[in-house]
């Protein structure tokens, strides 16, 4: 992640490259269920609808803060593309998602509530353990920035192989997959905070979650050092163990989710840490 | 514009049970399970009015459910299409005359296409659905149409009235 004009054109082109994964992933997940599967272009298919729709608000400040929500996401993402401060990253992605919430929370939608209460505990179950993560990795390199992590010779997966682990438990609450997908659950809550936007402020919210994406999966990329090779092959594997995991679990409520997180995920990633404190590995 | 053939590519469903019997939305539920797999055409279920563009509405109009149908209605943004499923929704089918039913989707709401059929069939919806979206481009093409002055402001009590100006062709 050295070349500047990678770093560039990987920001601008973010968005794109999120629409093309979540494609993707939409054919891969239907020939997981044995169906044909949309078109991968159909992500961009919908953005080009959306636009024609008749542009309804709710109030102002509602569809405000869904823009504000792509715009510090997109932040966030360049920021850990660019190699900052991993701390900082964290502050971003819980900053977009605060915004998100306050924009639940501001219609009068019962659904709405509902969605943005489950992701106020989905960032609880999640944020945790990126944090520690993040701690793990300033004991290894003496510094929270994650170029230092993009920069190292060992891949840091080999460093700390249990927050790696740790890392792909979070995952698919942060992406908001099943078993954890509580927070936007069509069944139960309509797709929760997102559920009151249409037309072009939807939008934002739609393309916010291609961003989400790309963040992950370069969260994981991340582990792979300076090694690119390897670190596609961790975003690959990574991208079939989420999408075969989303299609053969049930959804858990939200104090399964919490307990697997807090029992399970955080212990793990604070085992890690003192692995690294004292050189275990 | 040439991205504008691309409009078609991607109606949200939106699935209403105004009373029906459960037939019609079993068979709304095949179409989208693996055997008929809609989503090859990139049709989702969302389930929101919001976000919408088709709206499939099955049963004849119970009294209890007819101000939801109307309030689901209105909340969908336009460019939309209203599609009727079954006997039923199309006129009232065997409960047409009851006391607590009404006599189709049509008596409330307007309504694009019917598929007649009780229980319509999957592959009949499809059809349906596909009628559907030539009207959805055709509402579409009319929404973006350029608005007509028919009558000049008229002065009314000392003011001057604009009220009457405007009408789309």
């Amino acid at each position: 992640m050295n070349n500047s004009i990678i770093q560039i054109l990987l920001i601008v082109l973010a968005p794109v490259l999120g629409g093309l994964i979540y494609g993707v992933e939409r054919k891969v997940k239907a020939r997981m269920q044995r169906r044909i599967g949309p078109p991968v272009l159909q992500p961009f298919y919908d953005f080009l609808k959306l636009m024609d729709k008749r542009k309804m608000m709710v109030h102002s400040t509602h569809a405000f803060l869904g823009i504000l929500h792509f715009i510090s996401l997109w932040f966030a993402l360049a920021v850990l593309i660019m190699g900052g401060d991993f701390i900082l990253i964290i502050f971003l992605h819980l900053l977009a998602t605060a915004l998100i919430i306050l924009a639940g929370f501001s219609t009068r939608s019962i659904f709405s509530h509902l969605g943005a209460n489950r992701s106020a505990i989905s960032i609880l179950a999640y944020e945790p353990v990126l944090v520690i993560i993040a701690i793990s990795a300033y004991m290894l390199t003496g510094s929270f920035d994650v170029s230092a992590l993009y920069a190292s010779d060992v891949p840091v997966l080999f460093k700390m192989p249990l927050a790696f682990i740790a890392l792909l438990m979070i995952l698919p609450i942060k992406l908001k997959k099943s078993p954890f997908d509580i927070s936007e659950a069509h069944q139960e809550v309509v797709g929760g905070v997102e559920l009151e936007y249409s037309g072009i402020f939807y939008e934002a919210v739609y393309t916010a979650k291609w961003l989400d994406y790309i963040f992950c999966y370069l969260l994981v990329f991340m582990f792979a050092g300076n090694n690119w090779w390897l670190g596609l092959l961790l975003v690959a594997l990574t991208f079939i163990y989420i999408n075969a995991l989303d299609n053969s679990t049930a959804r858990v409520n939200y104090k399964q989710m919490l307990r697997f997180s807090f029992w399970v995920a955080l212990p793990m990633a604070f085992l890690n840490l003192l692995m690294t404190m004292f050189h275990l590995i | 514009m040439a991205l504008n053939k691309f409009r078609t590519k991607s109606p949200w469903i939106l699935h209403y049970n105004a009373g029906s019997c459960n037939g019609c939305d079993i068979e709304i539920l095949a179409c989208l399970a693996p055997k008929y797999d809609i989503e090859r055409f990139g049709m989702i279920n969302t389930g929101n009015p919001k976000q919408s563009d088709i709206m499939l509405v099955t049963g004849p109009v119970t009294k209890r459910s007819r101000e939801r149908l109307v309030d689901i209605y209105s909340q969908m943004p336009e460019p939309k299409v209203v599609i009727a499923c079954g006997s039923c929704g199309c006129s009232g089918g065997v409960f047409r005359g009851m006391y607590n039913c009404e006599g189709g989707i049509d008596q409330y709401i307007p309504v694009d296409v019917y598929v007649p059929g009780c229980g319509c069939r999957p592959e009949q919806i499809i059809a349906g659905v596909v009628e559907a979206l030539a009207i959805l481009e055709k509402k579409t093409k009319d929404m973006e149409g350029s608005v007509k002055l028919h009558n000049d402001p008229i002065e009314q009590d000392g003011q001057t009235n604009r009220r009457e100006v405007a009408a789309v062709i």
